[in-house]
């Protein structure tokens, strides 16, 4: 029964390799199925702000007022904006955007897409002279991948304005010193790798979320089922990814 | 597809904000590090540049002015470093500037001090090499400071003891109150001197009696040449010389200490607070004045006593006539 | 089966023409262990209604998933307008799909998309150059065809289940296919509403002069659109011949479905 587990999450994880691998053949040849990548980009990116610009924005003020005690004891809370920049530069925004966007967009893709198989929908594209492939998943994954990073620069900005409330609550700092503090302490090194590990964790939500509703079972069960691995496969693969991007960020020494 | 279209605008609307903060984000941070706008390249050369890196802020005169490009090894004992300045800054910065090493605050980051210096210099040209002072690493001002605070503790440990003892005796501040202490001292110095004087002007004086008498001059000579009678009066002589040596060093030894405790009091501290912490000392003192005075008077009496004595007394008698006769003469 | 006796294939009353537009031959299918169809033959002919009957799981659906490129045979000839659908491009296989339509069982019906969107897909999708004019002109012919001009733009989700149906056929018909393949077309209906569907389905086939392959397992069905009837047993055709020809059938594993 170990064994066979084994064997299945072994095959499961090839198969979804091999998904991706056939997204990157065919993302690039025609044809392009450009009005459905635009939609795609104003559900996935524009729809998912205000969630995003929610939590960043919770985030940034939670952070701040939970960092300031343990700063004033060292005597530094001056750089508390500091602080809270690189945090939520770094890790806190992209990781909390991708999560949101992960539960939000790994779960509707996976139930979209799921119940398109069971329906019968991806058969009738195919019919329809459509590569479905293409359409739905190409479309999804390529927007997800782009969308991610301008919802983590958007959700960083928002938090960053939370924080910049949330130290007003106990101090006075005018806007232009936070953002002049914000900045003086960050670097490229910051920035960069943050910005680019967002994309990978926008390409995860992406292909989880196709391939767990492009290999949904038949049923509404099974359709139920791809949404909930899809969010929950694509959270684990995030921080998995988070991993990885310290660890190659610590190899290039941009920490 | 009047539709689509506004969500198009949307859509472009959503991905140009989220680009401009990137972008923002990014200039803003070249900003901060120098990579827009001109720069010119300034050098200088150190022994130990203490943990600076590439990236580090240059301050001249606590502007910021640039960012360190890079620190290179040039051999075993010279690093050099290069800096990146604000082309604007061409028109301040003169060649007698002096670059040293300091850090952002306590903790901070290290950062390079450009100081300018008082005098007449060229202004720097690309690729100039500036003097460099060399600082003190915060490590080691630390380390000083650190030990210099354990000194300074315990020397105010030592000292809350001291002035805490100081309050609490009573024998102390009495000495310390009483001015006529170092009087007393000094005219009880002053009888000991006089003593030892007449103690020695009485030895000379039984020297010469005694050699009458061993010359057999007088009537008594016979009865005095009793050998036991010479023997006791010689050691009578030699502990009376003793006693003399004695005074003599112990004049000394007081003189010094009446200066001392006259400094201290003038001074109100030093070596009396350690001398005065014994409260006893001051009963010992004032004692040991009393016996010395005790002593010359007793002294005195015996002096007195020997004059009247009838084995003495023609003796005494002759020697007041030769000083009535010395007198006569030089007059 | 030696017992079962093989009617010739008959030509089809209203046809004057004998083409051939379906033909399989030997086709194999099998998933894991389990072969669904075994040495399958079936030919039809332009203009020909005909009904693949069998019970579910059979291997109806797999049979015309095969004909229709969606599924690959693992042995034998599937032809359609003479060309073997597993040979085909990409390319080539889109060309036979324009002429050959095909009726979902769950009707495949975009839930994002309107119901004007869901017509004009197939339209657009198979690269035909064609005016917004001449696309409206069609959508709306399509919805007349089976009656439902005024959904034009709602949802799928606000239709009920015979409407879906009949959208997903307007849909279907919008190509004007030579060849309808139809998937359990009355499966989830009602009797009364299947019926309609059927009646449906007939007309269009005598409007549109088209051929159509049905796959069911309902007799109301088989008794008012079939020309010619084919049993699907053991992977294999075990009888074709029309309604009445079945229906007097002596043969049990036949005489079941009538009974």
């Amino acid at each position: 029964m170990q064994i066979k587990n084994w064997k299945n999450w072994f095959d499961e994880a090839g198969d979804m390799s091999r998904f991706a691998g056939r997204f990157f053949s065919q993302w690039f040849r025609p044809r392009y199925e450009v009005a459905e990548f635009f939609r795609q980009c104003f559900i996935i990116g524009y729809k998912s702000l205000p969630l995003v610009g929610l939590t960043g924005f919770i985030m940034g003020l939670v952070l701040t007022m939970q960092l300031r005690p343990s700063l004033i004891d060292y005597g530094v809370e001056s750089q508390l904006p500091a602080m809270v920049g690189i945090a939520i530069v770094r890790e806190i925004g992209p990781v909390i955007a991708a999560l949101i966007f992960a539960g939000k967009i790994g779960s509707s893709i996976g139930a979209e897409l799921g119940s398109m198989k069971v329906t019968e929908q991806i058969d009738a594209m195919e019919v329809s002279g459509t590569n479905p492939f293409k359409y739905l998943v190409v479309t999804r994954v390529l927007a997800t991948t782009l969308m991610l990073p301008v919802l983590v620069m958007l959700g960083d900005a928002i938090s960053l304005y939370g924080s910049y409330l949330g130290v007003n609550i106990r101090g006075v700092t005018s806007f232009q010193l936070f953002w002049t503090q914000v900045f003086d302490n960050l670097s490229f090194s910051d920035v960069l790798p943050a910005f680019i590990k967002s994309f990978f964790f926008g390409f995860a939500v992406g292909v989880v979320g196709c391939y767990k509703g492009y290999n949904s079972r038949k049923g509404t069960e099974g359709v139920g089922r791809s949404a909930n691995s899809a969010v929950v496969l694509s959270s684990i693969l995030i921080f998995i990814i988070d991993l990885i991007a310290v660890q190659v960020t610590d190899i290039f020494e941009l920490n | 597809m009047a539709k689509q279209t506004i969500s198009n605008i949307k859509l472009g609307v959503f991905v140009i904000t989220g680009l401009l903060f990137l972008i923002l984000l990014l200039y803003m941070i070249g900003k901060n590090e120098n990579l827009f706008g001109s720069t010119f390249r300034l050098r200088a050369q150190f022994g130990n540049v203490q943990g600076l890196t590439s990236g580090n802020n240059i301050r001249y005169a606590g502007i910021q002015v640039g960012t360190v490009k890079k620190v290179r090894i040039l051999n075993d004992t010279l690093i050099e470093v290069v800096m990146l300045i604000e082309t604007k800054m061409k028109d301040f910065i003169r060649k007698n500037a002096v670059v040293s090493i300091g850090t952002d605050g306590l903790m901070g980051n290290h950062v390079l001090n450009i100081t300018p210096v008082a005098g007449t210099a060229d202004l720097v040209g690309d690729n100039d090499i500036l003097p460099v002072k060399k600082m003190e690493s915060v490590d080691d001002m630390m380390q000083t400071l650190a030990k210099t605070n354990e000194d300074v503790a315990v020397i105010a440990s030592q000292l809350k003891n001291t002035v805490l003892r100081i309050n609490s005796s009573t024998a102390v501040w009495e000495i310390l109150d009483d001015k006529t202490v170092p009087q007393h001292i000094r005219s009880s110095l002053i009888n000991v001197r006089s003593a030892t004087a007449k103690a020695s002007r009485l030895i000379s004086d039984l020297q010469l009696v005694l050699s009458d008498i061993r010359d057999g001059k007088g009537s008594l000579g016979a009865i005095i040449t009793d050998s036991s009678f010479a023997q006791n009066l010689q050691a009578a002589l030699l502990r009376i010389n003793e006693v003399g040596a004695d005074a003599d060093t112990l004049a000394k030894t007081i003189n010094s200490l009446t200066r001392q405790v006259q400094d201290d009091l003038d001074r109100g501290g030093g070596t009396a607070n350690v001398l005065l912490k014994d409260s006893t000392f001051a009963r010992n003192l004032r004692e040991s004045i009393l016996n010395i005075r005790e002593g010359t008077d007793g002294f005195n009496e015996i002096m007195e006593a020997m004059k009247h004595s009838f084995l003495f007394r023609g003796y005494f008698r002759n020697l007041e006539k030769q000083k009535k006769a010395n007198l006569l003469l030089k007059q | 089966m030696e017992t079962a006796f093989i009617i010739p294939v008959k030509p089809v009353a209203t046809g004057t023409k004998k083409e051939e537009v379906i033909r399989i031959q030997g086709l194999y299918k099998s998933f894991g262990t389990n072969q669904v169809l075994i040495d399958f033959n079936l030919q039809l002919f332009a203009g020909e209604n005909v009904v693949v009957l069998g019970k579910s799981g059979s291997g109806k659906s797999v049979l015309i998933k095969c004909i229709i490129g969606l599924l690959q045979p693992d042995q034998g000839l599937v032809q359609v307008f003479g060309k073997n659908i597993p040979d085909l491009s990409h390319e080539e296989l889109d060309k036979i799909r324009m002429k050959v339509g095909f009726l979902f069982q769950s009707n495949a019906l975009y839930d994002s998309m309107t119901v004007k969107e869901n017509l004009e897909f197939p339209l657009r999708r198979h690269s035909i150059r064609m005016e917004q004019q001449e696309v409206d002109e069609l959508v709306l012919n399509a919805l007349d065809d089976v009656g439902l001009a005024h959904t034009i733009n709602l949802m799928p989700a606000e239709l009920s289940g015979g409407m879906r149906k009949r959208i997903a056929l307007a849909r279907t018909l919008i190509l004007r296919p030579d060849i309808i393949l139809y998937d359990e077309p009355t499966t989830g209906l009602d009797p009364i509403t299947g019926k309609e569907i059927i009646e449906l389905m007939v007309d269009i086939q005598k409007k549109y002069k088209s051929s159509s392959l049905i796959i069911s397992h309902d007799m109301n069905c088989v008794r008012m659109a079939a020309d010619r009837v084919v049993m699907l047993i053991d992977g294999k055709c075990y009888v074709q011949g029309s309604y009445d020809e079945l229906k007097r059938s002596a043969d049990p594993r036949v005489k079941e479905y009538f009974e």
